[in-house]
This record gives structure tokens, C-alpha cells and sequence, in this order.
């Protein structure tokens, strides 16, 4: 099991190692004056002197210099905001994310989970139907439409949230609903398809026939084997949600992180661009590998391969 | 199972909650308004958008300051009006002895010399460096060389080489040194000491000079009509002396390690602590309290600063908002109260609205800026294909073949005069513009046949750059469509993603490209300079001796009726003549302030000073007429809507009502 896990990290170092020399590429081969301010020209001098000054003039000596700060975690400055440093705008923006991503993951398991097994158990029944309408809407609906329209009732028509911003209690269920919605429809069919091929399985037969009540052959049984593509799906899914949306964030003037995605690369600012995606990178190889540890517990099958 | 994972989502649903929950929430401040994208930056020296001058004329205060409603300059740090030498090359500023930083150390002319040194220092200047080299004895001369040798010191080779090319530069200190032998590093080290010696000895001759702690006097090149404008810009503004203790030091020497006299640049942030440094300390009424990344800044008045009885609110809080949808909808529920900018794929019906007299705290002024493209004047080996826009009758023709009216009423929609000028006219006070050419598609067809091309004939195909988005797109669209029915041209779009786009015309990789200018100060010159022989914003490469000439007349020019004379007859060449740009409109802006706020002038530069606003929210708004925003008084510009006499109609209702 150790070997397993230093293997899989190991091989995350790697992947990262990689994302980040492809990233580099990209953005060093980018067009454009990642120092152009506004419609106004630069003398050529002045753009001389900030190149030598940010390395851009020595792009190896900036790929190592950036490399290995960003290992102390110093992913030094923005090109763009130059009184900011990567790090604070990260440590300002990464816990906002964070904390909404979690929760629009919460309610996203909390409400896709039961839904998709009740849908399951009564297939083709009413409840199933409007689930699937629902999650089709979830799915297909753009956040900026969800979003914009949950602002206009809840915020607007009836008055009882805030129109946007963070810092208040108030301020969280309605960008974590808008961000959970794409997630909560996926984890619903998730659950569905799961739920819907373990239910015509033998053990199902057996636990049935044996007596034990149909809850607890579906609750207790069913569902942990159903469980675990949606396992699977969480970790790529947290990855995503806690790093920011920039629809979202836009629609729910939330300083998270998801803008500074789309921002960063706009504005050409290569050293927020390389922190971003590094950043994302990173989560997103950790929560591969607690999903993975996390079916090591869940699945004896695994556990005993292992 | 499923009980576990119910008991734990719920358990962390509620941690979370209890974790926010002890997040302190924001007090609400006295005066709240929110600004497209966010703060970019506060160095004054590094200025270029507009919300940051903004913020930075209230943070900081100048040797003069603007008059709110009319922008003529007025008393700032320095008493008002300076003593000037008659040939009007000398300005000797006397500062207020009870003029203050925020944390309470007396502002001194010391001050004014480091700040302005910094905008022409070539680690710092940025846009706005021509403020000083362009009027200020020995200034240019003074950041050429420096940006020539911090060029040189950057270069690559061995350390001999570099001083050889220092030598070059004509320093006598180095011409010494550079015979004697010595290890490389030494000799790095010893260039670096000499440029550093020889930088100061050079900026002694600069003409900005602090006579003793409260005088500051500034010798000019050339008289300047707008200088005491140009001293209340956010610019040439002071800087507290603490910003030396983040400075980048090489081996000891005041410069680092190319040569660059730069500044750590967290200094502008209030909470920045490092080296002794306690965070941003400014002059002006405000300070800032908080300022979080895209997100908001809070301002608080200045305890120390001189005129504070005149302060009205206490608190300014400025949002940066991510969607402008959410922040329409944020003032309209009274979240904030005023929004500077709405610029929305909806803006017209917004103008509509305003124009109507439907909703009365919209305003629609219009500005000192203009929209318009810029043919590249340059020849065919310039571009390396063939360019017909050389010849000045193919610009003429081109010009004459679009309908502004229709494109501004159909397409732009919002409230924009159509313009025919370069400078937006009526704007200036004393300059008259020269007659403007309007829609002529017959004599531009003549035009073009003249030029050899009849009927688009032999014309390559037009290349239109332009960046995408802000409705940029749309009105290309019907300039293509106009050039190909009126001249028979054919027409290629490359619409291009704003860096692109800012590449591809500095390197004149185009045929016509989109442009725009924001006055910098209230006179033509700001506009004209940008057409003159190697002018750094001349994107056209377009070059008339005879037009350079009237603008060095003019600049000599002491009488100021006959100065304005001579640029109208500048302008007139643009515009009737050579076309080296094709002025589509002049912009307005798009702005609501809530009717309970008073003090903000709709100026056409958009500067707003904090200091004069007033909120008067307790008392019923229909009774009191003059607590609205004064959309008419004290603007000597046209606005938007309504003609000069309903204007004049309404103000003395007004005064009326007053009474």
C-alpha cells in the first residue's frame, strides 16, 4: 500500500513537472506585450528595461527561477498588477474558492445522491421523470442563465439575499447553489445509472430473498457499490469547484479565484497564468489520489488487490 | 454508509457555516460606488487608467488642484497662483506650511523632487512621462540618456565591453577609469559607481529644483499655457519620503543592479510592512484604510489634511465589480450610490432612459475623447505589401465615404455626437474648430479614381485591425460595408484580442486600425501632439513638416488667442487635408448617481473629487431641487441631452424653486 502511494505521488510530481513545462511554452510563445498597459505605445527602452527586469529577455533562467520559488511557494509577481505578488493574490482569492467550491459540493452530494437512488428505485415513476427534466436543465443551462435567475428571485423579486459580494453569511447560498447545480445533475445520473445496474445484481437478489427489508438491501447494500462511480467523479468535480468559476464569480461578484483564470491569461500576465493553472494542477492531482486511497477503503476488492 | 456520508456532509455544512460566521462584516461607508474591473495600480507615476486617476486625485494632492465643475487649476499644496518670471519659464511654488502627509510630517518641496524624478526615471515612467520631459528644462535630454545607457548596461558581453560603451556616452568620469586594468567584476561594480555618480551630477541639471523645504521652483523649456493644469495631475504628484526605504540598492548605490533607480512596488499598498516601511502614506483629503485585490478599497478622510472642514463624507468605499449586470441591479437596490461607468450590451436603452428624462439619475455626459482609426501612412516597405493609404487622397476618399450619423444613431447608439474633427469641438475653451468634412460619396469616388484607382479598381485588399469586443466589432462591420458600396473597395476584418491587437500596431503590421484618444489635459496639444513626426502615440506614422512646424509656432507662441489660431489652422490640416485619421465619434459615458448625492460635476474629463461630494439622504428629494446632482450647473460643456436654452430654462427654475 505505502509503494502504491509513493508511486502514485511520484507520478503526480511528474504530471505537475509536465504541466508546467507545457504551460511555460505556451505562454512564452504567446504574441503580444505581456506588458502593454493600456492603447498607449511604450518606449521600446522601457519595455527593454522590464523584460531584463522580469527575465523575459532569458526565458530558461525565468522557467528555473520561477520553478523553484514556486516550490517555497513564492510564484513571485504579477506582470500585470505589479503591486501584487502571485501569492497574495492566490492566498486572497484560493480560500473564497475553497470555501464555496466545498459547499456547492456539499449540497451537490446532499441532494444528488438521495435523488438519483430515488429515481433509480422508482424508475419511470413520477419522480423519476421530473429528475431527469431537472438534471437536464441542470446540465444544459449555462451558470450565467441559473445563476443570473436565481439572483433576480431571490435577491431581486423576493428581496431576501444580497445582490453579490462575500463576507457576510448571506452572501454564500446563492453562488454555492449556482456553482453546485451543473455538479448536482451530473451526480444524480451518476447515481441513477449506478444504482440502476447494481439493483438487477445477484447480491440484491440474495438479500431480498433472504428477507432483509428493501431499504435496507438499497441503503445499506446496494448503495455502496452504487457509490462509487460517483466517488470517482468527486475528485475531478472538487478539483473544479474549489478552484473558482469565473461565471460565478462574475454573476455573484465573488473575489474568487476563477477569474483571475481568465483575467490572467487576457492580460497576458504570465506569472499569474503559470500560478493558476499550477495551483489547479496540483488539486486536482491530490484529490485523484485521496479519491483513490478513498476507494481503498470503500471497495474491499481494492483493498485486498492491494 | 449512506447515514455516514449524510452525518458528515451535514456536520461539515454546518462547520463551514460557523467558520464564515465569524467573519467580521464590512461597516457600511458614507459614500459607496463601484468601478468597472478594479484598482490597477496607485503609483503615480505609473497612472494610465482612469479609475486610478480617480482615486489618485483624491489620495494625493498636487501643487494645484482642479476646480471641480469647471477643471480651471486651483490652490493645492502650493499657494495659488505661483510667482512666475515674465518670459513665463519660471514657476517658483510656495507650499502651505500647514500642508500634511496622512501620518502627520509636513509635505516639503523635497517631496515634489523625488516624485517627479520618478516619472521620468526609465524603472518607473510609464505613460505620462512627456508631462515632464516635454516642458521642463533639460528633462529630455535627461531620461534619453538614461534610457540609452540603462539600454547599454543591460546589453550583453563582458564587463570592458559594457564601459566601452559607456565611454561612448560621453561621461568624462569613466573616460579615466577605462584605461586601467582591473578583474570584471570590479570593473561591473566601478561602471555602476561612475553611472551612478554621473546620473546624479546629470540630474542636477534637470529644472526642478527644492530652493529650501517649502519652495519648489520648476524651470520650463518653453512657455506653457496648461502648465498649472498639468501640476494638479496625478502624475506630478509628491511622494512621503519613506518610500526610499524600498528602494532597490545595489552594493550600496542608489541604483540596482541594470542601472534602474526602481522601488519595491507593494510601497502603494496601505498594509505593506517590510524594511522599516509602514504602508502608503498620501497627501491628499483621503487615505486608504483597506485595499483588497479586485475587490474593494476603503477610503477614510485624512485627519492631518490642511482643508479638512471642507471634507463632506468621512468614508468612501469603491467596489470593483465583476459583472456589471449584478452591480446595475446592486444600485438599483440601493446597494450603491453612484456608478461611474455603465458600459452594458444594453447601454443604449440605458441612454434612451437618460436622454428621456425617464430616469433622472442617469447621466449621459460627453467627454473629451474621440473615436477613430488610424491609416498607416507608412510606405510599402513598411507594411511589405502594398499600401494604397500613402497617398493622402485615398485617406481623403476613404473618409468621405463613411456616414457617421448613420453609423452612430444605428450601430453605436449611445448618445455620441458624430465627429468630423480630431479634437472634439466646442469642448476647449478659447479653440474653435476648423470646418470638419462630412459624408460625400460622389467627391469621394472623384477622390479615389484621382488617386488611380477608379471605381476600387487596382485597390488591394483593406486590412481593418481593430480589437474585439465593446461594440468594436459591429462598427467595423458597417465601415467594410460602407467602403465597398461607396468606393467598391474590398474589405478584410481582423478583429484581434486586445494584446494582439496592441502588438500588431506598434510593429505597423496594418492598413487601418481602431484608435482613441482621452484628452490629458484640456487643451488641443493633447490631441495634436499625437500627430506629429515621431511622436510615440503616432500610430499612423503620418509626418507634415508644415504641420510639425505650426505646432513648434504655436508652442512659442506667448499670445493666447493667436496660439489657439495657430493650432486650429494644425488641425485643419488633419481634417481637410491629409487625413491621417478617419474621426469616427466623440465619446460620452454612461454614469448613474443616486439623486441624494450632491457635488459630482459632470466634467468632461470624468474626474471626481470626493472632497466636495455631500449625501443628503433624511430629507424628501422632490423638495429639494438643489440637492441633485448638478447636471447642468458649472458644466460650460454641452451635455448630452437637451440644447443650451432648456438648459438655461431649467436653471433658473432651479433658482426659482430655491428662493
Amino acid at each position: 500500500m505505502t509503494v502504491r502511494l509513493l508511486k502514485r505521488l511520484f507520478a503526480g510530481l511528474l504530471t505537475l513537472l509536465c504541466i508546467y513545462a507545457l504551460t511555460f511554452l505556451l505562454v512564452i510563445n504567446t504574441p503580444g506585450n505581456p506588458f502593454q498597459m493600456s492603447d498607449r505605445n511604450m518606449p521600446a527602452e522601457v519595455i527593454a528595461a522590464l523584460n531584463a527586469r522580469y527575465h523575459m529577455d532569458q526565458p530558461w533562467r525565468y522557467f528555473y527561477e520561477y520553478l523553484a520559488g514556486a516550490i517555497r511557494l513564492d510564484f513571485g509577481p504579477s506582470f500585470q498588477h505589479k503591486e501584487w505578488t502571485c501569492g497574495q493574490i492566490l492566498a486572497q482569492a484560493l480560500p473564497v474558492s475553497i470555501v464555496l467550491g466545498f459547499l456547492a459540493m456539499l449540497i451537490a452530494v446532499l441532494v444528488g445522491v438521495p435523488a438519483g437512488v430515488i429515481s433509480a428505485v422508482r424508475r419511470n415513476g413520477w419522480f423519476d421523470v421530473t429528475t431527469l427534466g431537472l438534471v437536464l436543465i441542470g446540465i444544459s443551462l449555462p451558470t450565467f442563465v441559473t445563476g443570473s435567475v436565481l439572483l433576480l428571485t431571490f435577491a431581486v423579486w423576493l428581496g431576501i439575499a444580497p445582490i453579490g459580494g462575500w463576507g457576510r453569511m448571506a452572501h454564500l447560498p446563492l453562488p454555492a447553489l449556482a456553482l453546485s447545480l451543473p455538479f448536482m445533475a451530473y451526480i444524480t445520473r451518476l447515481t441513477r445509472v449506478g444504482m440502476l445496474d447494481v439493483l438487477s445484481s445477484d447480491f440484491v437478489r440474495t438479500g431480498l430473498a433472504k428477507g432483509l427489508t428493501p431499504r435496507r438491501v438499497i441503503w445499506t447494500h446496494a448503495f455502496k457499490v452504487a457509490f462509487l462511480p460517483v466517488l470517482s467523479y468527486l475528485g475531478p468535480a472538487s478539483a473544479q469547484a474549489m478552484t473558482g468559476s469565473f461565471v460565478v464569480e462574475k454573476v455573484f461578484s465573488v473575489p474568487g479565484l476563477g477569474q483571475h483564470f481568465v483575467d490572467s491569461a487576457l492580460n497576458l500576465d504570465r506569472g499569474m497564468i503559470l500560478s493558476t493553472v499550477l495551483v489547479f494542477a496540483a488539486i486536482l492531482i491530490a484529490f485523484n489520489l485521496a479519491v483513490d486511497l478513498l476507494y481503498a477503503v470503500v471497495d474491499p476488492r481494492i483493498r485486498e488487490a492491494a | 454508509m449512506f447515514r455516514a456520508l449524510l452525518v458528515t456532509c451535514l456536520t461539515l455544512l454546518v462547520a463551514v457555516a460557523a467558520w464564515f460566521s465569524f467573519g467580521q462584516p464590512r461597516p457600511q461607508a458614507d459614500f459607496v460606488y463601484a468601478n468597472p474591473a478594479g484598482i490597477n495600480t496607485l503609483d503615480p507615476a505609473q497612472l494610465s487608467w482612469l479609475q486610478d486617476i480617480r482615486v489618485s486625485l483624491n489620495i494625493w494632492e498636487g501643487l494645484t488642484t482642479y476646480d471641480p465643475q469647471t477643471l480651471e487649476p486651483m490652490e493645492g499644496v502650493a499657494n495659488f497662483p505661483p510667482e512666475t518670471t515674465e518670459d513665463g519659464l519660471t514657476y517658483v511654488f510656495h507650499l502651505r506650511p500647514e500642508a500634511r502627509w496622512s501620518n502627520g510630517d509636513p509635505v516639503t518641496s523635497e517631496d515634489f523632487v523625488r516624485a517627479w524624478r520618478r516619472v521620468i526615471e526609465p524603472g518607473t515612467a510609464l505613460d505620462y512621462a512627456t508631462f515632464v520631459t516635454d516642458f521642463v528644462v533639460g528633462a529630455k535630454e535627461y531620461y534619453d540618456w538614461r534610457n540609452q545607457t540603462v539600454a547599454m548596461l543591460a546589453e550583453g558581453g563582458d564587463a570592458d565591453d559594457r564601459e566601452a560603451n559607456y565611454v561612448r556616452t560621453g561621461s568624462p568620469r569613466s573616460q579615466e577609469r577605462a584605461g586601467s586594468p582591473r578583474s570584471q567584476a570590479a570593473s561591473r561594480a566601478a561602471v555602476l559607481r561612475a553611472h551612478a555618480d554621473e546620473t546624479e551630477r546629470r540630474w542636477a541639471e534637470v529644472g526642478i529644483k527644492a530652493t529650501d523645504t517649502l519652495t519648489l521652483t520648476v524651470r520650463l523649456r518653453r512657455p506653457c499655457a496648461y502648465f498649472l493644469s498639468l501640476t494638479a495631475f496625478a502624475t506630478l504628484v509628491p511622494i512621503h519620503e519613506s518610500i526610499e526605504l524600498l528602494r532597490e540598492r545595489h552594493d550600496g548605490l542608489p541604483i540596482n543592479e541594470q542601472g534602474l533607480v526602481v522601488y519595491d512596488p507593494q510601497w502603494t499598498k496601505p498594509d505593506y510592512h517590510a524594511h522599516g516601511y509602514r504602508g502608503l502614506v498620501t497627501n491628499g483629503p483621503y487615505f486608504v484604510k483597506e485595499w483588497t485585490f479586485k475587490d474593494h478599497m476603503l477610503l477614510e478622510a485624512n485627519p492631518h489634511y490642511w482643508d479638512r472642514a471642507a471634507l463632506g463624507v468621512q468614508t468612501i468605499d469603491i467596489i470593483s465589480y465583476g459583472d456589471i449586470n449584478s452591480t446595475i441591479m446592486g444600485y438599483e437596490q440601493g446597494d450603491l450610490d453612484c456608478l461611474l461607468d455603465m458600459t452594458v450590451a444594453y447601454d443604449h436603452e440605458l441612454t434612451r432612459l437618460a436622454q428621456g428624462g425617464e430616469r433622472e439619475d442617469f447621466h449621459v455626459p460627453i467627454v473629451l475623447g474621440s473615436y477613430f482609426y488610424n491609416y498607416n501612412c507608412r510606405d510599402a516597405e513598411v507594411l511589405g505589401r502594398k499600401n494604397p493609404f500613402v497617398d493622402a487622397r485615398v485617406r481623403k476618399a476613404f473618409s468621405l465615404a463613411i456616414d457617421k450619423k448613420l453609423l452612430v444613431e444605428n450601430v453605436v447608439r449611445n448618445a455620441n455626437p458624430p465627429s468630423n474633427h480630431l479634437i472634439p469641438p466646442g469642448m476647449i475653451p478659447g479653440y474653435s474648430s476648423p470646418a470638419g468634412l462630412d459624408f460625400d460619396p460622389a467627391e469621394a469616388r472623384r477622390l479615389l479614381s484621382e488617386a488611380g484607382y477608379p471605381g476600387g479598381a487596382g485597390l488591394p485588399p483593406i486590412e481593418v485591425l481593430y480589437n474585439t469586443g465593446f461594440k468594436h466589432d459591429r462598427v467595423c462591420q458597417v465601415l467594410a460595408r460602407m467602403w465597398e458600396q461607396h468606393l467598391g473597395a474590398r474589405v478584410e476584418l481582423r478583429g484581434k484580442e486586445t494584446k494582439t491587437f496592441a502588438d500588431d500596431k506598434q510593429k505597423h503590421n496594418f492598413m487601418i486600425a481602431r484608435a482613441a484618444w482621452y484628452a490629458d489635459y484640456v487643451d488641443p496639444t493633447t490631441f495634436l501632439d499625437i500627430c506629429v513626426t515621431g511622436n510615440g502615440n503616432n500610430d499612423s506614422g503620418y509626418s507634415n513638416p508644415a504641420y510639425d512646424e505650426l505646432l513648434r509656432h504655436a508652442s512659442r507662441e506667448n499670445d493666447a488667442v493667436r496660439r489657439m489660431e495657430l493650432l486650429s489652422r494644425a488641425e485643419a490640416i488633419l481634417i481637410q487635408e491629409d487625413f491621417p485619421n478617419l474621426p469616427i465619434y466623440t465619446y460620452t459615458n454612461l454614469m448613474a448617481i443616486k439623486p441624494y448625492v450632491s457635488g459630482i460635476y459632470l466634467n468632461p474629463r470624468l474626474h471626481v473629487s470626493f472632497k466636495h461630494i455631500r449625501i443628503q439622504k433624511e430629507l424628501p428629494i422632490a423638495d429639494l431641487p438643489w440637492t441633485r446632482p448638478h447636471r447642468v450647473q458649472g458644466c460650460r460643456f454641452p451635455i448630452g441631452a437637451g440644447s443650451e436654452s432648456e438648459i438655461g430654462n431649467r436653471q433658473s427654475e432651479i433658482a426659482l424653486q430655491v428662493r
